[in-house]
Parts: C-alpha cells; structure tokens; sequence
C-alpha cells in the first residue's frame, strides 16, 4: 500500500453535505405533498362534483381550524419533547365556558373571552410547573391535569349541553366566511405565520428546539429551561382556550362531551408533521400540511359513504402511521440516506 | 511479533458511503494472533466507521470481513469481538454493575437475576484488572469522564473476546490510569488477543503497539510494523504532508491581574481550594482520576454548587446561586468535558449546535436571529478549525468525533467570554486541529482572557499551560510553573498527591 492520490484536498474541501441536506430536505417536504396531491387527484376522481365544491372545502377549512390551532398548541410543548395531553379537555371547557358565560353569567363575549383566556394561562402555568418545577412526567401531569378540566367543564354544566340560542351576533360573527374565506381558516394562518416566525428566526424557537435535542447541554449554554417548559405550556394552554372560543362560535351550544377527541388527531398530525420539512421535528409548516391531509382524506372517505365510526379506525391508524414514519425519519437520518445519493461522483 | 499464518481479522475492501462523503473507500486491514494493531488517521479519516462496520452497526457498501478464515457479515450475525466504542455507549440511568451486566451478562439464580451476584461480578471483574472497584450499585451517572472510561474498557474486556477493539479509549484519561490500561492490553496480548487500537495519542503507540496503519481520508496510506517508525513520520501518512510545528508559547514573567479568584471553595467532598487565575494567563487544574479536580470549573460556572467559600471575577462576587445563564452573561464559559451527554445536540445542525443559545450573546429573546452574520461567522468557525465537511447544514451526527469536539470548542470561543474553563478542549481531536485549539487558546489569553483547562492530557498541560495546579484529595497539593512545568514533573506530582478509588453516596 503506497501513497494514494489525494483527492480530497486539504485545501479546497469538497462542499458537499450542504447540498445533499437540502435534497433529503426536499425529498421528505415532497413526501407529504406528493400523498396530500395523490388524495386530492383520487378523491377528486372518484367524486369529482361534490370533493371540489366551495361548501365542501369551506366545510373543511371550519372544522378543521379548530384541529390546526390545537396541533399548533401541542407543537410547542413538543418541540422540547414535552408532551401537553390536556389540550383537548382544555378546548373542551373553553368551549362550554364561552357559551355558558354569556348565556348563564351575562357577560359580553369580550369579557368571557378575556376570562376564559386568563384561566387558559393558569391551566398552562400549573401544567408547565408541574412538568419543570415538580419533575412529573408531562405524560402523567398533563393527562391528570386534563381531566380534572374535564372535571370541571362537568361541574360548570351539570353535564347537560348549554343551548346558546340568544348568543350575540358579533359572537357568532367571529367565525362567519367573509369573502369566501371562513376566519377560523384567518385565524389558523396568523397563529402558524407568528409560530413559524418564533421558530424558525427568534432566539426562542431555537431554544427550545435545543432543549429538545439535549436538557442538559442546554442547562449547561445557559438556556433558562424551567422557563422555556413553562412559557411553552403557556402557549399550548393558550392557544387550546383560543380553540374553545373559537369552537363555541362554531357550534352555538355548549357541549361537554365535546373536546377529548379533538386530542387524537391534532396530535397525529403533529407528529406526522416532524416527518416532513425539517425531518425529525415537529414544525409549523409541516403540521398544517398534515391536518389538511387528514381532514381531506377523511372527508373523502366520507364522501364515499364510510359509516361515522371509519373516524376511529382513521385517526387511530394515522396515529401509529406517523409515529411509525417519525421513528423512520429519525433512523432514516442517523443512518444518512446511505441509498440516496449512490449515484452522485 | 510473530503472525500466523491466518490473521486472527482481515478486513477486505471495504467501503462505506454517507450521502456524498466517501467514509471509506475500499480499506484493507490485518490484524495478527497476539498482535496490538493500531488504526490512526486525522479526523474524519474513517477510524470509528470501519469499527462501526465491524461492530455491525453500519452495513458496509462493499468489502468483506474474514474472522479465522471465515467470510462473514457483522451486520447479520454476532462477532467474537469485544468493543470500546468512542462514546462508550454506558447507560447513565443505570448502576454501575447493570452496565457490567450487559456486556458481561446477568448472574442468575434459579433462573432469576441475582444481584448479589451481579455486584459481585463487577467486583470481581475490576479486581481482575487490578483497578479499585467503584460501588456497582451507584449509577454511572455518577462517575467522572475518567471513571467512565475505565468502565467502558473494564466491561469490553471482561467478555474474554479474543478480538479487542478500543476507539480512543484514552482520550480522557489520566496518564497514570492509561500506564494501567496498557499492561491490561499488553497481558491480554501475551495471552493470544488480538487488539485494534484506535488513538490520536501517537506517542502513546510506541512500546505499546506492534502494527500501525494510517487512513487518510477513507483509504488506506500506510500499514506496516512501528520498528522505524516515529511520530514525525506517521504524521506525514495521516496528514499526507509535514505538519506545521507551531510552539505555543508560554507567557513567561508578565505579571498577571487575576481574573478569576477562588478562595477557601468547598464544592462535593473537596476542598477548601484558594487559586487565582489571572488575565493572560493559561492555568492548568490536573490531577488522577478521583482528585476532584473537575468539580472546581462546575462550581465556579454554577454546575454544580458549592457549600463554601468566594469565588470572584474581577472584582465581582459571584454568589453561589447565580445561575448559570447569569454567569455566561458575566462572561464565564464552560467546554464540558462528556461530550455526548453535555453538549451535543443530536439531530439538530452544525450551525444550531455552533450557536445553540444566541440569546446568551445577543440578550435578546426576541430579536431575529442574523440569517446572513450567522452563517458568516459558522464559515469562520468551520474554517478555522478546519472542519470537515465544512457544512451549516450537515448534523452534526454526520461528523466524526474529533470534529464534533471541534465544533463545541468555537460554540464556547464564540460567546467572547472572559473566563474560559475548559474541560478536555482537545479530546479525540487529531494532531494538527490539537495545535490549532491551542493556539486559538493561546490567542485569546493574549487578547485578555483567562483560561482555565481541566485536562487528562498531561501532556497538553505542559505545553499549553503557564502554570498548573496539581490536585490530590480534594485540595492543592503544589503549583508547578516555568521548567518545573513538565510532564514527568505532572506524572510524578500527581501521583504523589493520590487520586482516590470513585465512591458515591
Ligand atoms: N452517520 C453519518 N452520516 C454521514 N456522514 C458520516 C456519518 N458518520 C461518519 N460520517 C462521515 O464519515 C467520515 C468518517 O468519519 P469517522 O467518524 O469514521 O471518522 P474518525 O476517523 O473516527 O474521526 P475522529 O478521529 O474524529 O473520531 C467523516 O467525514 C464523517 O463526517
Ligand atoms: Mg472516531
């Protein structure tokens, strides 16, 4: 063995993983395009006239905003591998709360909002203290947090649904379709372009990514993480009240059965989310551009005369399917797309 | 050393490619009955992927591996092989004895565990090697960087494999405890083994090592026996070129302004310790594994506490509940020396775990992060530690560990700090990027720093530092500086100082 050529200069290294990141980037951002645009084309075949219809997208975009803002709140705690399991008890009662203040309490929806909000940042406080301050597994704490909500949406209802027959029209307004465009589907796309914001360019979303990747190494660059965890549940906790206002508004009644299953799904689409975009981690774009494919799939599985309990198989499939396909992404990347590139130099 | 005929492993041709890096690209290497083999080469030569192909945790793209005459897949099927891989692979959360256990098995009784047994067998497996056991019930957690290294080489060995392979297994540990580590290997070389040796140590080879073969850049340069052979010329196979020889050298009779003022500090078990560090000044803290040395730069950036005493900056008291991220702000930094455990971020970017807090520098939460000066100053970074590939966007688990060590060292150099306590700064980092670090250190002390290195590497300290304190027992046991500054004048001061066995409470 004599000396070998050697190509790969010390002077000039070869630019190269850059490159081939941003493909496998593209790669996996195309991924769930390419599934979103082959469930658009299949069930825009199969039922050309009704899939494509303004009431059947617009139907869509309503009902699913609530799901987006409530990925959008588990988004955050996940990004530093908390998990929030209380998001849809807390959507729950903000929901019944919005109606029942207005029409038990008489007050104006400014005022129940504004409350309903406070009581959402408590609820994220207690829950980001318990996780951060007290060390209880977010798993356990949230869920146990969760039903108490439930415990109290139960207590403030009796039980029994609240007929919302005299809410306000400026109530009701908040989520009418204004030149063709439902707000809740606004309100979705303010929420997402601020979130994308903090984290991708402010120092925040950095953070708390990092606390994600590694606690310690974090502790250890001086990241405050106790108040990283605790203003994420924050967060979450806002942004699932935000959803109950907004759901209240939708529904016109106050429903305490409503909110538990809104959890599943907002939490498939999260995670299915982190396979996409940026492989590995949840983030903004990708979350939206999984709740629109599980509600599109859905709906066009509906459309196809699926009896309502196809809803369980659906959203408890899709969930073991992202979590399978993260936990792919994730070796997928460890192992570095050894297949990918074979065909390059 | 006299080979057999057949070579106890024959790797063959083998390659390996991560997306558009060529790992390896058609590597042979032979290893001998009762032969130590040693593997070197610059950062991102390769060594850890050939291991990792042989470990089977990486199929290879091509090649083959022939075990006593028989062609076979590690990725497929268990090797005879025992491994000490860079990372150690310990599970922290576990006790000692577990981590024994899973290499070494677990004691049953009645087909039950038995954990009188499981204690025991760690006992009895240090003893072996004539180390003082550490409590096998306490977690590994709880080890030092040094201890954890024995502990890696300890249960590896205790497999009785006739092949053994060790990645850098000395690169945080103390002189003394790698001296111990050699008569290991050399007994075990005396009783057939074969050993694969992988070190950036290089002078540590020679009296050691029977064999050498240097990869450059994923192929093979040179292999052949050490007779003849020294460091100047397996330098020139590994770098393909001489190396540039730079002495650092050492500020000699400037009176320094002390920084950094410790007085009467009592942190764990130690102390109470009175040092100063000044301005300009590059201070070494060394001791044997067990000394304690390391607990003094966490108490003084606030990782772990400290029960007594004053520690000030300048003229700053800096009480004992700052936390942490205040410290930063007052300019303290700290290189940790567990690399994987304190500062990698796994799955995140070069250039996220360069500046993995910016607002630590910027003291905004809120301002955008600078897209454009970011990358910039990544690019600086990345070049002048010669990192490979010279990538923002790579993750860092793609680069091999001497460049990810690179990578944390700037993370540090980057925050302009005042103080810089630095744990192990050139762990398994290779002979040319080692003088750059020191270099870089040597810059930033003459710029006004003061820099604290906490080091294994005695040899580092000797060149690189101004001054040193030997630490033994929890206190300072004497101060060397000028000529008395040498590595046997460390070896023989710390050895007299005593290190003691790892216990935990
Ligand atoms: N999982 C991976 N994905 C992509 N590239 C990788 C991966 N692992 C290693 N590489 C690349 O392969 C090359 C060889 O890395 P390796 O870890 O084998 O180097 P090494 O010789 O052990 O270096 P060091 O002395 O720094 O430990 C490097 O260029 C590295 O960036
Ligand atoms: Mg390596």
């Amino acid at each position: 063995m004599t000396e070998t050529t050697f190509q790969h200069s010390t002077a000039s290294p070869p630019r190269q993983a850059a490159p081939s990141g941003a493909l496998s980037n593209l790669v996996a951002t195309y991924g769930l395009l390419f599934v979103f645009a082959l469930v658009m084309l299949v069930f825009g075949v199969l039922r050309p006239s009704s899939f494509f219809s303004a009431i059947n997208i617009n139907t869509i975009l309503v009902s699913q905003s609530v799901t987006a803002m409530l990925a959008l709140a588990e988004m955050v705690p996940l990004a530093t591998k908390q998990f929030d399991l209380s998001i849809g008890y807390h959507l729950g009662m903000a929901q019944v709360l919005a109606v029942g203040l207005q029409v038990n309490q008489g007050l104006g929806w400014p005022e129940a909002a504004a409350l309903i909000l406070l009581l959402s940042v408590i609820v994220g406080l207690s829950n980001g203290l318990l996780v951060s301050v007290f060390r209880i597994d977010s798993f356990i704490a949230t869920m146990g947090t969760g039903t108490l909500l439930f415990g109290v949406t139960n207590f403030y209802s009796n039980g029994e649904q609240i007929s919302g027959l005299n809410l306000s029209v400026s109530f009701t307004n908040l989520t009418q379709i204004v030149h063709g465009i439902p707000l809740p589907a606004v309100y979705v796309a303010i929420i997402s372009l601020v979130l994308w914001i903090v984290t991708e360019y402010l120092p925040i979303g950095r953070n708390l990514y990092v606390i994600g990747a590694n606690v310690r190494a974090a502790e250890l660059t001086g990241i405050n993480v106790r108040r990283h965890i605790i203003g994420a549940f924050i967060v979450s906790g806002l942004l699932s009240g935000f959803a109950g206002i907004v759901l209240g508004s939708i529904l016109q009644t106050g429903t305490p059965s409503v909110g538990p299953e809104y959890l599943l799904p907002a939490f498939a689409a999260t995670l299915l989310g982190a396979t996409s975009i940026k492989l590995g981690r949840v983030n903004v774009i990708g979350t939206l551009l999984s709740v629109l494919l599980l509600a599109f799939s859905f709906s066009g599985v509906q459309q196809l005369g699926a009896p309502f309990y196809i809803q369980y198989f659906f959203n408890g499939g899709i969930l073991i399917v992202a979590v399978g396909l993260s936990v792919y992404a994730t070796r997928r990347r460890q192992r570095a797309a050894t297949t990918t590139r074979s065909q390059k130099t | 050393m006299a080979t057999d005929a057949q070579p106890a492993i024959a790797i063959r041709g083998v390659t390996k490619r991560f997306l558009s890096t060529l790992a390896l690209d058609s590597v042979d290497l032979t290893i001998g009955r009762g032969e130590i083999h040693a593997l070197v080469g610059e950062n991102g030569a390769g060594k850890s992927t050939l291991i990792k192909i042989l470990a089977g945790i990486y199929p290879p793209d091509a090649g083959e591996i022939v075990l006593d005459g028989r062609s076979l897949n590690p990725h497929l099927e268990p090797v005879p092989i025992a491994f000490v891989h860079q990372d150690l692979g310990l599970v922290d959360e576990l006790s000692i004895g577990e981590n024994v256990a899973l290499v070494a098995g677990f004691p049953r009784r009645g087909g039950l565990i038995s954990w009188k047994d499981v204690w025991e067998q760690t006992k009895r497996i240090y003893a072996g090697m004539a180390i003082d056991p550490p409590d096998p019930r306490a977690p590994v957690g709880s080890l030092s960087a040094a201890g954890k290294a024995i502990l890696g080489v300890v249960r590896a060995l205790s497999r009785d494999a006739r092949i053994v392979v060790l990645d850098e297994p000395t690169a945080s540990l103390p002189g003394p405890d790698a001296l111990h580590l050699f008569e290991v290997l050399r007994r075990l070389r005396a009783s057939g083994t074969s050993i694969l040796y992988v070190s950036h140590r290089l002078n540590e080879l020679f009296g050691l090592v029977d064999r050498v073969t240097v990869l450059r850049d994923g192929r093979n340069v040179s292999s052949g026996s050490i007779d003849g052979l020294t460091t100047e010329t397996i330098v020139r196979d590994m770098l393909g070129r001489d190396l540039q020889v730079h002495h650092v050298t050492a500020a000699t009779g400037r009176e320094a302004t002390p920084l950094l003022t410790v007085e009467n500090l009592c942190a764990g078990n130690q102390g109470p310790l009175s040092f100063t560090v000044g301005k300009h000044e590059i201070v070494g803290l060394v001791g044997l594994r067990g000394a304690g040395h390391e607990i003094v730069g966490r108490a003084i950036f606030g990782a772990n506490s400290h029960s007594a005493g004053t520690i000030r900056l300048a003229a700053d008291v800096i009480p004992a509940d700052l936390p942490i991220s205040a410290r930063i702000g007052k300019g303290i930094a700290l290189l940790a020396g567990n690399r994987l455990v304190e500062s990698t971020l796994g799955g995140m970017s070069v250039r996220e775990n360069l500046f993995p807090n910016v607002h630590a520098v910027s003291g905004a939460l809120l301002r955008p992060i600078d897209t454009g000066a970011e990358l910039r100053a990544v690019r600086d970074e990345l070049e002048r530690f010669d990192v490979r590939p010279r990538s923002a966007a790579a993750l860092i688990d793609w680069l091999s560990g001497g460049n990810q060590q690179k990578i944390f060292v700037g993370r540090w150099l980057a925050t302009g700090a005042k103080l810089f306590i630095m744990e192990e700064p050139t762990a398994g980092v290779d002979i040319g990027a080692k003088g750059i670090i020191h270099r870089t250190l040597r810059k930033i002390a003459d710029d006004g720093a003061a820099v604290l290195v906490i080091s294994s590497d005695f040899e580092e300290v000797a060149t690189l530092c101004d001054r040193a304190l030997v630490m033994g027992r929890g206190k300072i046991t004497s101060e060397l500086t000028g000529s008395t500054l040498t590595l046997e004048g460390l070896l023989t001061r710390s050895s007299m100082a005593g290190g003691q066995s790892e216990r935990v409470h």
